[in-house]
C-alpha cells in the first residue's frame, strides 16, 4: 500500500527561483527513504509541500490517498509529524511536558490519555527525568529527544526528518538515528532528510535531488554503487566509498578489501 | 545580560506556593490599587509591614526580593530625588549652602574623572556612585576655598522628604508583590491562570487562549534570545566591539550591531516556530484540550475576602479619613 504518492510536483519562491520540478515519487507504507541533497536542492521544500506547509504549483500529492488540498491538509497532519532541523525552533512548550503535550493538546485528547502518553514517550526517548525542565536547560538531542516524542504522542504513521541531525554533536546524531532505526522497526514510515550520506545507508531507498529535479531514485545498495550518480550529485562521499572509487580505478580487484569497503560504507 | 532574571520561580512548600494561580493574580490586582489608594504614610508603612509579613510566612528570602529591586534602584533614586529637591512645602528639616569655588571646582572634576576612570573596578557600582554624590554635595557645603564662583541653597522640606519616601514604599510594595508571585509560580500555571481570568474577554471577541500562548511563547524564548545576543556580542566583541565603553554615539552604533541581526534571527525563528506548530496540528482559535488545570482551593477563599477587605478598608479610609 502507498503511503505517500507525488505526481509531477512542482514548486517556485518566485518567478527566478524554482524550487522542485515535475517531482513524482512514490513511497511505500513502512518504508525508511532518504532525500539526499545539497544544500538549496530543494530537500526541505518537499517536506514542508509534503505536509502542506507550502502550496505546490503543480501536481498532486496524496497521502493515503487523500489528496492534499485546503480542505484536507488538516487532516493529513495528523497523519505526518515532522522533526526540523533547528531544536530550539520547535520547542513550543515552557517545559519538556508541555512540548510533548501540545501536538495532543492541539488534537483535543483528553487529559488521562495525554497524561500516560507524556510518560510513555518521555520513557521511550529516554527524557523522562528531565519532564519538568525548560528547554534551555537541555542539549540539542535532547531537544530532538523531546520533539520525537511530541510528534510519537500524536500517533502519526509517517514522520519526517528534515536534516534533524545536522545541528547535533556526533553523540547526539547517534542517538537520533538510533530512534529513527527503532521506529522505523516498529512499523512507522521514516521520511529521512539530510545531506549526509552516512545517514542514508540506513534506509530502505534513497532519493537524490539536484537543482530541484530526482537525480537518481533506488534501493540504497544501487545507489551507493553508481558511481556516477553520486560524483554528479556533489554530495561528500563516504571515505570508504570513495576508496573503494579509488581502487576501482586503479584496476585493484581484492574482492575481500572491496566487501570489508562496502561493508563500512553501510556502517555494519 | 546577566542580571537579567526570567523565570524567577524558586521551588517551595509554603501556602503561596499551594494557592491557585488566579487567586494569587486578582490577590496582586487587588492590593496593588489599595498600594495607589493610600495617602497617607503612615498607612503605606502599615501594607509595607503587612507585604514583608507575607514574606516571613511564605518563606520568602528578603535577599531575593531585594535583588528584583535593584533593576529599579535608579528609577527610585532619581524618584526620591526629584521629589526631595521640587517639593518646597512644610517645615524646613535641613538647610545649607552649596558654594562652587575655584578650588572645590577643580576638586569636583577631579573626584568625577577618579569616579569615571574607577567605577569599571568596583562591585557595587550603584553605592559607589551614592557616595560619590554625596560626597561632592558634602565638599560643596563645607568646604569652598578660593574665590567664588556661584552659590545656592539647598533645602530639604518635610512634605518633599515624606512624599518622597511615600513613593519609595509604594514602588518597593509593588515589586516585591509582583515578585512575590513570580517567585512562587510556575511559567505554565501564571499562564494558565492569566488565561482563565481574561476568558471572559471572548465577549468582546478576544481570545484569551492565544493571548495565553503568546506570553508563554515569549516567556519560553526569552533564555533563548539572551542567548543569541550574548553570541552576537561575542562575536562584534572578537571584531572589536567594545560594549561597556565608548561616547553616547558610539553605543547607539553598538546596539544597533546588536539590534539589526537580533531582529532577523528572531523573524527567522518565528516563521520556524510557527511552522512547527502548524505541523503539530495548532489551528489559531480552534478549542484544545489542556493537560495542566488549575483547582481552587478554600484558601484562596480566605485570600479573596481578605483582600477584598483590605481593598474596601483602604477605599473607606480614603473617603471618610
Amino acid at each position: 500500500m502507498n503511503t505517500i504518492e507525488i505526481k509531477d510536483l512542482s514548486f517556485s519562491y518566485s518567478e527566478d527561483i524554482t524550487a522542485l520540478k515535475n517531482i513524482n515519487l512514490v513511497i511505500k507504507k513502512g518504508e525508511w527513504i532518504s532525500i539526499l541533497g545539497h544544500n538549496g536542492s530543494g530537500k526541505s521544500t518537499l517536506a514542508k509541500l509534503i505536509i502542506g506547509l507550502l502550496k505546490a504549483d503543480k501536481g498532486d500529492i496524496y497521502v493515503d490517498e487523500v489528496l492534499l488540498t485546503e480542505d484536507t491538509v488538516h487532516e493529513i497532519r495528523r497523519k505526518i509529524g515532522i522533526v526540523f532541523q533547528n531544536p530550539d525552533n520547535q520547542f513550543v512548550g515552557v517545559t519538556v511536558e508541555d512540548d510533548i503535550a501540545f501536538g495532543m493538546e492541539n488534537l483535543n485528547f483528553e487529559r488521562e490519555d495525554m497524561i500516560n502518553k507524556i510518560v510513555e514517550y518521555a520513557k521511550k526517548v529516554d527524557m523522562f527525568e528531565y519532564i519538568s525542565k525548560e528547554p534551555h536547560a537541555l542539549s540539542g538531542g535532547q531537544k530532538q529527544r523531546v520533539a520525537i516524542a511530541g510528534i510519537l504522542a500524536m500517533n502519526t504513521d509517517i514522520i519526517i526528518f528534515d536534516e534533524a541531525t545536522s545541528m547535533l554533536d556526533p553523540k547526539g546524531r547517534e542517538s537520533i538515528i538510533g530512534y529513527i532505526k527503532e521506529l522505523n522497526k516498529e512499523g512507522k514510515t521514516i521520511i529521512s532528510i539530510t545531506h549526509e550520506m552516512k545517514e542514508a545507508v540506513n534506509s530502505d531507498r534513497i532519493i537524490i535531488l539536484k537543482d530541484g529535479e530526482v537525480l537518481a531514485i533506488g534501493e540504497t545498495n544501487t545507489i551507493l554503487n553508481d558511481k556516477e550518480v553520486l560524483n554528479s550529485s556533489n554530495l561528500e562521499l563516504l571515505l570508504p566509498l570513495k576508496l573503494m572509487y579509488k581502487l576501482d580505478e586503479a584496476n585493484i580487484k581484492n574482492e575481500k578489501v572491496k566487501d570489508i569497503l562496502w561493508q563500512l560504507s553501510l556502517n555494519k | 545580560m546577566k542580571n537579567i532574571i526570567v523565570g524567577q520561580y524558586i521551588p517551595g512548600n509554603s501556602f503561596l506556593y499551594k494557592m491557585d494561580p488566579r487567586s494569587k493574580i486578582i490577590a496582586l490586582g487587588l492590593l496593588m490599587i489599595s498600594a495607589f489608594l493610600f495617602e497617607d504614610i503612615s498607612h503605606i508603612v502599615y501594607m509595607l509591614v503587612g507585604v514583608l509579613l507575607i514574606l516571613k510566612i511564605g518563606g520568602i528570602p528578603i535577599m531575593r526580593i531585594a535583588r528584583g529591586l535593584r533593576p529599579i534602584m535608579i528609577l527610585l533614586l532619581f524618584t526620591f530625588s526629584f521629589q526631595v529637591v521640587f517639593i518646597k512645602t512644610g517645615d524646613v528639616i535641613f538647610d545649607t549652602e552649596l558654594t562652587l569655588s575655584s578650588v572645590n571646582l577643580i576638586l569636583m572634576i577631579l573626584i568625577i574623572l577618579t569616579w569615571y576612570f574607577t567605577r569599571r573596578y568596583i562591585k557595587s557600582r550603584f553605592l559607589y556612585l551614592i557616595i560619590v554624590i554625596v560626597g561632592i554635595l558634602t565638599m560643596l557645603s563645607l568646604f569652598s576655598p578660593g574665590f567664588k564662583i556661584s552659590s545656592s541653597d539647598f533645602v530639604i522640606y518635610e512634605d518633599g522628604l515624606l512624599g518622597a519616601s511615600f513613593i519609595m514604599v509604594r514602588l518597593i510594595i509593588i515589586v516585591t508583590l509582583s515578585t512575590i508571585l513570580t517567585l512562587t509560580t510556575r511559567p505554565t500555571d501564571l499562564n494558565l491562570g492569566l488565561e482563565r481570568i481574561l476568558k471572559p474577554l471572548k465577549l468582546v471577541r478576544i481570545n484569551s487562549e492565544e493571548i495565553a500562548l503568546i506570553i508563554s511563547i515569549a516567556l519560553r524564548y526569552i533564555p533563548t534570545l539572551l542567548d543569541e545576543a550574548n553570541k552576537i556580542m561575542l562575536a562584534q566583541a572578537s571584531r572589536g566591539v567594545d560594549f561597556s565603553e565608548g561616547k553616547l554615539k558610539d553605543k547607539v552604533m553598538q546596539i544597533i550591531s546588536l539590534l539589526v541581526p537580533m531582529f532577523i534571527i528572531s523573524f527567522k525563528r518565528s516563521d520556524d516556530l510557527a511552522n512547527a506548530m502548524e505541523a503539530r496540528s495548532f489551528i489559531p482559535g480552534n478549542p484544545r484540550t489542556r493537560i495542566h488545570i488549575l483547582t481552587w482551593h478554600y484558601r484562596d477563599t480566605l485570600v479573596m475576602i481578605f483582600c477584598v477587605v483590605v481593598l474596601a478598608s483602604t477605599i473607606f479610609v480614603r473617603v471618610y479619613l
